[in-house]
């Protein structure tokens, strides 16, 4: 039963990591401001007796460990309880990551559909023309901050061209310009190590007895030394999973989409505790999740691993 | 960032010369971009500006504040204050339906301000605007008796517009308080159809609505938080008016050929306030000098691209208790030097401006004034503070610097709000204390149901406060829209709040 012992000895680890993020973020943001005070910033004549009603009101009068009981509890039966401002959580809360993860799987779709058979050329063409051009293109990727991508893309695909819309989420064509922001700084990356694992990999031995064997060009390629740089690519994708989530923040911002990043930014500008500490529970959750099937898919794609 | 995005844009699109005529958009439908989602419909749940300018069109309230800022009646037909402005008797509209078809009568209005002053509102930050309501009485179907339990002379205005709003009670009760902060219902002239939490809401024409339907079909606003975005979606077609347009953008939209800028004066005030306690600035010399050090013409006209008007004290010319004969300290660096020599400040004496990070146009006048500073021999720096902080541990702790910034803007154009939290011992903005003289006077304009002598008084307060310097008061900031060419008969009000009733578009 090792697998099973490795997956649980994980589960358990992961079990840890969620009661101290959100133990510390629960805590973390109700030293940063009164939800109260933000509510009454803009009201002239408050009176602390005002102050104090809504804290009641909101239940913020409780003690720290009731509140963060109350809300762990909520959690994991499902009820994510109220906003302070909003209404009912869990909708907006399942609407925001449905539209975060759209976006942030179809840019990693666009990435890698593009960086992997990219990155093959370049490392068995090493050195050629197309190799330079590969390298110094994911070079550019790599330079735009994305947000200033983003505003390029818009300029000249809505406001010139008038091909897209320049922001929201109104049907497919809203999804184009920010998965291919997202998409091309993905990209730069996935593709400079798509390259090197390949080039790495090429010139170890058993590739040379399978060619030695007679197999074809493709077979060596796409069978034996794709499978064995995808390791470094999965574990790199696991572990850019946690920047992929910080990027799409900025992002959600140029195009205004409905996502997680969008609804945490609000809830930080409004000290309203329950969306915050739901938005980064749900996500320190992901991506805790990722980095397990992660270690779970080295297991497939390296028997060795397994045996350890 | 804000600023860097909007400057990209705004060069990029000074220089696209390729902009073509939005593609029309659906006949009769009207689309505003705002930045900020209010995330909840129910009148006793808001604190926010961009409330009001969706839900104006959703609710009525007893009283109508037009676009002059008079009142005029609204589900009251008329009123009468009785003499010591104890009780006050609206004769109500007759024949009015919420948008559920629920009739429009005294009830209501009870429940409306029953709900308002009881539990429900206790949760919300509206209630502390209607404390000075005691209780509604039904007098008969369409009449109802408003108790005080003081005198407030801001009354009848306040009952224009916010938490003051009439609520369906059969509605409310029915479908439950989550379903209505979501699914808004009314008297006013569009009918709520659909919304989208950080996105979108829809509202359709009401047909039946008491002062005739409005010109538009259909009516939609989106909420667009960044700057440069909503004026891309306003440059693509996308929407046709923007609101909350940065300054900086404002010459873009004047060189582009299909949208072009209305503004109009607005109810904020920027400052600086003075730290009068345990500072350099304690002394009133001190005070009026960096007052003298202050080009405001100047700031306007590099920062609002001309879109503000000076201020002598924490008002605007629009505002109740604005006294035209009192003028600002002139912009004179050398009186302001003689006057710091005087004091005993020596020059390289260094102080800190506190202000809110959130706010690009207030960052650059902020580092604009530290060059004044500078020219008259202070070494002054600055100390961005994210608005939570700045709110909540800052201010009201009494932990500023010497300078920090003050900026407000009450709905009610009435200059008691402002005056009165700014000055009067133990407000949240006042955390060094003014004077006895300025407490009594603000208390006598606050119980009298006089509006000549509360004038009177509120001039005083402002000229009292000019004496002592307690700010510096900079400007008035015009609030501005970016606005399609489509767009017929867009007349937007000082108070932000868009009614969209007379407006059209073209086909």
């Amino acid at each position: 039963m090792p697998i099973l012992s490795f997956v649980l000895k994980r589960v358990i680890q992961a079990g840890f990591v969620l009661v101290a993020v959100t133990l510390f973020v629960s805590f973390a943001i109700r030293l940063t401001g009164d939800p109260a005070v933000m509510m009454l910033r803009e009201s002239a004549n408050v009176t602390p007796e005002d102050l104090a009603r809504i804290r009641e009101g909101l239940g913020l009068n409780r003690p720290f460990l009731v509140q963060y009981w109350d809300f762990i509890t909520g959690l994991l039966t499902g009820d994510l309880g109220a906003s302070f401002f909003r209404g009912a959580i869990g909708p907006l809360v399942s609407d925001a990551l449905g539209a975060t993860l759209l976006l942030a799987l179809t840019s990693l779709a666009v990435s890698l559909v593009i960086s992997i058979p990219l990155g093959i050329y370049a490392a068995t063409h090493r050195g050629s023309f197309g190799d330079q051009l590969v390298r110094v293109l994911s070079l550019a990727g790599l330079s735009f901050p994305n947000f200033w991508l983003g505003i390029m893309l818009v300029l000249i695909f809505s406001v010139t061209l008038r091909w897209l819309p320049p922001s929201g989420f109104m049907g497919p064509a809203s999804l184009i310009m920010p998965a291919v922001t997202i998409g091309v700084i993905l990209t730069s990356t996935n593709l400079r190590i798509v390259r090197t694992t390949m080039l790495d990999v090429l010139s170890s031995q058993f590739i040379m007895v399978a060619r030695a064997k007679g197999l074809s060009q493709t077979a060596v390629i796409y069978k034996h030394a794709l499978r064995n740089s995808s390791i470094a690519l999965v574990t790199y994708l696991g572990l850019q999973f946690g920047s992929l989530m910080g990027g799409l923040v900025v992002v959600e911002l140029v195009f205004n989409w409905p996502g997680m990043g969008t609804l945490a930014i609000e809830a930080i500008a409004q000290r309203d505790y329950p969306i915050l500490q739901t938005v980064i529970s749900i996500l320190a959750v992901m991506i805790v999740a990722v980095n397990l099937l992660v270690d779970l898919t080295y297991m497939l794609l390296d028997p060795r691993i397994r045996l350890e | 960032m804000t600023t860097l995005h909007t400057r990209l844009l705004t060069a990029a699109l000074a220089a696209s010369t390729a902009l073509v005529a939005a593609p029309a958009l659906a006949e009769g439908t009207l689309t505003v971009a705002q930045r900020q989602d209010p995330a909840n419909w129910d009148p006793t749940d808001t604190f926010l500006v961009a409330w009001g300018s969706v839900a104006s069109n959703i609710y009525d309230g007893l009283v109508r504040r037009d676009e002059n800022l008079e009142l005029q009646p609204g589900l009251a037909e008329s009123w009468e204050v009785s003499e010591d402005g104890m009780t006050i008797r609206f004769n109500l509209r007759q024949g009015v339906s919420f948008h559920n078809g629920e009739p429009f009568d005294a009830e209501a209005v009870k429940y409306t301000f029953d709900r308002l002053l009881g539990e429900v509102g206790a949760a919300g930050p509206q209630q502390s605007n209607y404390t000075t309501v005691e209780s509604v009485e039904i007098v008969d179907e369409h009449t109802v008796e408003f108790k005080m339990a003081q005198p407030d002379p801001v009354i009848l205005t306040k009952l224009s517009g916010y938490g003051a709003m009439i609520v369906p009670p059969d509605y409310i009760e029915e479908m439950g308080q989550e379903h209505f902060d979501m699914n808004p219902v009314g008297t006013g002239p569009f009918k709520f159809v659909r919304y989208e939490q950080g996105a979108r809401i829809e509202l359709e024409a009401n047909p039946d609505y008491f002062e005739g339907a409005p010109e538009l079909d259909k009516l939609v606003f989106r909420f667009i938080r960044e700057d440069a975005t909503r004026l891309a979606e306003l440059q693509s077609g996308g929407v046709d008016i923007v609101s909350d347009v940065a300054f900086s953008a404002v010459p873009t939209i004047e060189a582009s050929d299909n949208a072009e800028i209305v503004a109009v004066s607005g109810p904020t005030i920027y400052s600086l306030a003075l730290k009068t306690k345990d500072a350099v600035t304690e002394d009133v010399r001190v005070r009026r000098a960096l007052n003298m050090a202050v080009d405001k013409q100047a700031l306007i006209d590099a920062f609002l691209a001309g879109r503000g008007t000076p201020i002598a004290s924490l008002q605007g010319e629009l505002s109740f208790g604005h006294d035209p004969e009192l003028e600002g300290y002139p912009f004179d660096p050398e009186q302001a030097m003689a006057l710091l020599k005087e004091a005993g400040v020596a020059p390289g004496t260094e102080m800190t401006i506190d202000y809110r990070a959130g706010n690009s146009t207030f960052n650059e006048v902020a580092q604009a004034l530290t060059g004044f500073f500078a020219a008259v021999g202070l070494n002054v720096g600055l100390n961005p503070i994210e608005d939570g902080v700045f709110l909540n541990e800052i201010v009201p702790q009494g932990r500023t610097n010497e300078m920090f910034q003050f900026s407000w803007g009450g709905w009610t154009f009435d200059f008691d709000n402002t005056a009165y939290l700014s000055y009067h011992e133990g407000e949240k903005w006042n955390p060094y204390g003014t004077s006895e003289e300025m407490n009594e006077l603000l208390d006598e304009q606050r119980s009298s149901p006089d509006q000549a002598l509360r004038e009177e008084i509120l001039q005083e307060v402002a000229n009292l406060a000019h004496e002592e310097a307690y700010h510096i008061p900079l400007y008035n900031e015009q609030t501005v829209y970016a606005v399609a060419d489509r767009v017929e008969g867009f007349v937007p009000a000082p108070d932000k709040r868009l009614r969209l009733t007379e407006v059209g578009v073209a086909e």
